[in-house]
């Protein structure tokens, strides 16, 4: 079954980071899969309007006010009508946002819903319960998730996470990991393992270790506060002062550079910390193949692509022991310590200690990476939850033997989520005394702003936009048929209404 | 803004096989009897509507600052002794200049307003392209706009936000200029219309390869 998908989201190049090259990754090899897939996101500067990336993914910059770290202003209502402009020229069935904070994704998918499409989320990052900015944000991601049809989390930490804040049935949210491309990420002096497979003479040559040769710690990160930046600074000149050949690198920007920088100052340790500043992810494995030991201090972490990253370049990776980041490598390759100054120290120290005791095999590191991670697989698994809530694998396949027979209200007898709106009301209800009834209303003024749009914009005043010209397959008939059934059920949901 | 939302409609003019006019248009084309006279009718209408105010403004004007009768010029009392003068001086002493004023204004207005838009495409082989754009009243003439050919790089049809849609345009891309020009930047018709205008611009424009 072929998909045409929008996913949506504040986050997308030219901003670095690893929700966007997320979507980036997983767009381009859904379009190799043969569905069709357009990026929503906001404008950026010099990057407004429509534009094309490889392999024909068209990206959307909505013009939208930003408010803090490219985050736009959660207005409820005010972009249905360019989403509804934007669905309906594409012809979208699936409706796939990422990143709880991104405004224009929860918008999406509440809009989305309402016109009947189906929705997915994904969901990129760990949140607390207790202050008042988690509470709200997950207030609001409960009114979200209220009505989705189902939700990915990167790793099972973030899962256990999401279920409890959205409140959502453990069943429709799956996991469904990051992942790298592996041949952007390569040691140095790697070579390509022969296509016969003969594994005697593939493996690289053994980069042994003197006791005075130096060992170069990388740390590339955003410098904000949740990066651990601060943990860091207290870490770098104890870490220094008790190993003797060992350097830093440290790349990347943010609020905090100016502490770390005044670090340095204070500890007179210019000849030894080696500040980049920002770099572009293209020459993140140039900086990253200069050491030998990576270091993440982050203090809160969904998943942590950036370990896999170093771990594919052949770094001994030492990090925190926080959220997803445990489910994310073997022990083989890692050196855990606890989100605190003095075992960080200590885990530094033991990855020195067994670095310089050769006990690490780290040239196998990328060929363990390559098995374990594709945006293949991903996107293979993606596209399965796509037919699960579509309808097109059973109830059974999809949700597991335990869900049969059991109808819950989340989820329709036919393991797929109904369009009613009554439906829809219903689940927005059971979210809170006063909140359920404000969601319910906002869910009313949302259904009537798409009647009104449905009058003012009518549907056949709207272009149908060319579909990126593709190499047909054979027995692409299919897609006809497809044609069909998506007027079918066009026409149906407005009978409905 | 409820006058222009008729679909433009497409016109193609082809003189000679290098030479093409596309036009754009929300005007209705009258080619039945009865609609034809309707047309005319309407236009008599803003002829009359268009005389009458300003000689009731001229009128009022009259009243305002009377002249002696000598040196009214003859087309003056002519106009001003008529049926319709002595009307028009009725109803000026009648209203206030408050009221005339802004009544005349908006009636003048709706007098000179187009109530369509038209934008054309000439297309001429060797030479260029002209664009040009109604303007929204009979007052000013429309606004044109010559390209050499050989300041064009490129024509092609792309997408754009505009207000809460978005639309395709065509576009052409000048050399030595920041901004590309739009065709038929007000109208902004469909896209198969704009499909139909690019491919017969390019196969106008270029000449032809010589072994076909």
């Amino acid at each position: 079954m072929r998909y045409n998908i929008a996913m949506i989201s504040d986050y997308f190049f030219p901003q670095p980071g690893g929700v966007e090259s997320h979507i980036y990754q997983l767009s381009s090899k859904l379009i190799d899969r043969g569905h069709k897939v357009i990026i929503i996101t906001h404008a950026y500067k010099g990057r407004t309007g429509v534009r094309y990336l490889t392999n024909g993914l068209k990206v959307y910059h909505v013009p939208f006010f930003v408010i803090y770290r490219e985050t736009t202003f959660p207005t409820v209502f005010s972009f249905f009508p360019i989403f509804r402009d934007i669905i309906i020229r594409e012809r979208i069935e699936i409706v796939h946002g990422h990143g709880s904070l991104s405004s224009l994704c929860n918008e999406a998918i509440l809009h989305g819903r309402t016109m009947g499409l189906r929705a997915v989320f994904t969901d990129h990052s760990l949140f607390g319960f207790a202050d008042a900015g988690s509470i709200l944000t997950n207030k609001l991601l409960k009114f979200t998730l209220s009505d989705v049809d189902h939700v990915i989390c990167v790793s099972h930490t973030c899962k256990e996470n999401t279920v409890l804040r959205a409140s959502l049935d453990p069943l429709m949210v799956s996991v469904i990991p990051n992942a790298v491309v592996a041949e952007n990420f390569r040691p140095l002096n790697y070579v390509e393992p022969s296509e016969d497979g003969q594994t005697g003479t593939r493996l690289p040559p053994i980069n042994l270790l003197g006791p005075d040769d130096t060992i170069t710690i990388v740390v590339i990160s955003r410098l904000f506060y949740n990066k651990g930046t601060d943990l860091l600074i207290a870490a770098i000149p104890r870490i220094l002062a008790s190993h003797k050949h060992v350097r830093f690198i440290i790349a990347g920007s943010g609020p905090k550079a100016i502490d770390l920088e005044q670090m340095v100052e204070r500890n007179v340790l210019q000849d030894r910390v080696e500040m980049l500043g920002p770099v572009r992810h293209e020459e993140v494995r140039d900086v990253m193949v200069r050491g030998q030991i990576y270091l993440h201090p982050s203090l809160t972490e969904a998943f942590g692509t950036v370990i896999v990253e170093a771990a594919s370049c052949g770094l001994y990776v030492v990090c925190t022991q926080v959220g997803g980041i445990p489910e994310v490598l073997p022990a083989r390759m890692t050196q855990f310590a606890k989100p605190e100054e003095d075992d960080l120290v200590a885990a530094t120290g033991r990855a020195i200690a067994a670095l310089r005791a050769n006990k690490v095999r780290t040239e196998r590191f990328h060929d363990q990476v390559k098995m374990m991670y594709s945006w293949t697989d991903v996107a293979a698994r993606t596209e399965r939850v796509y037919e699960g809530i579509s309808g097109a694998l059973p109830e059974e396949e999809f949700y597991g033997i335990h869900a049969a027979g059991a109808w819950t209200a989340t989820r329709g007898r036919a393991g797929v989520q109904s369009f009613a709106l009554m439906d829809r009301l219903k689940r927005y209800y059971g979210c809170g005394i006063w909140a359920g009834k404000l969601f319910c209303l906002c869910v009313v003024i949302d259904y009537l702003i798409f009647v009104a749009l449905e009058m003012i914009y009518p549907r056949s005043g709207i272009d149908i936009a060319k579909d990126w010209p593709k190499k047909r397959i054979d027995g692409s008939p299919n897609r006809d048929k497809f044609a069909s059934l998506n007027r079918s059920r066009s026409s149906r949901h407005r009978d409905k209404r | 803004m409820s006058l222009t939302s008729r679909p433009p409609t497409l016109r193609i003019h082809a003189p000679t096989p290098t030479t093409v006019s596309y036009t754009v248009s929300t005007r209705p084309y009258p080619d039945t009897f009865p609609l034809l006279l309707l047309h005319h009718t309407k236009l008599l209408i803003r002829i009359i509507c268009g005389l009458l105010i300003s000689v009731l403004l001229f009128a009022k004007w009259r009243l305002t600052f009377p002249l002696p009768e000598a040196q009214q010029s003859d087309i003056e009392s002519l106009v001003l002794s008529g049926a319709i003068g002595t009307f028009a001086f009725k109803i000026a002493q009648a209203i206030d200049w408050r009221v005339l004023g802004p009544a005349c204004l908006a009636v003048g207005m709706g007098v000179l307003t187009r109530g369509y838009t038209e934008e054309s495409l000439l297309v001429l082989r060797g030479l260029g392209i002209q664009t040009s754009s109604s303007s929204a009243t009979y007052l000013s003439s429309s606004v044109t706009r010559f390209i050499p050919t050989t300041s064009i790089q490129d024509i092609f049809i792309h997408e754009a936000f505009k207000g809460f849609q978005v639309r395709f345009y065509l576009a052409v891309v000048v050399s030595g200029e920041e901004d590309v020009v739009v065709v038929f930047p007000k109208l902004l018709p469909r896209r198969q219309i704009l499909e139909e205008v690019w491919r017969g611009t390019r196969k106008c424009l270029h000449e032809p390869p010589a072994d076909k």
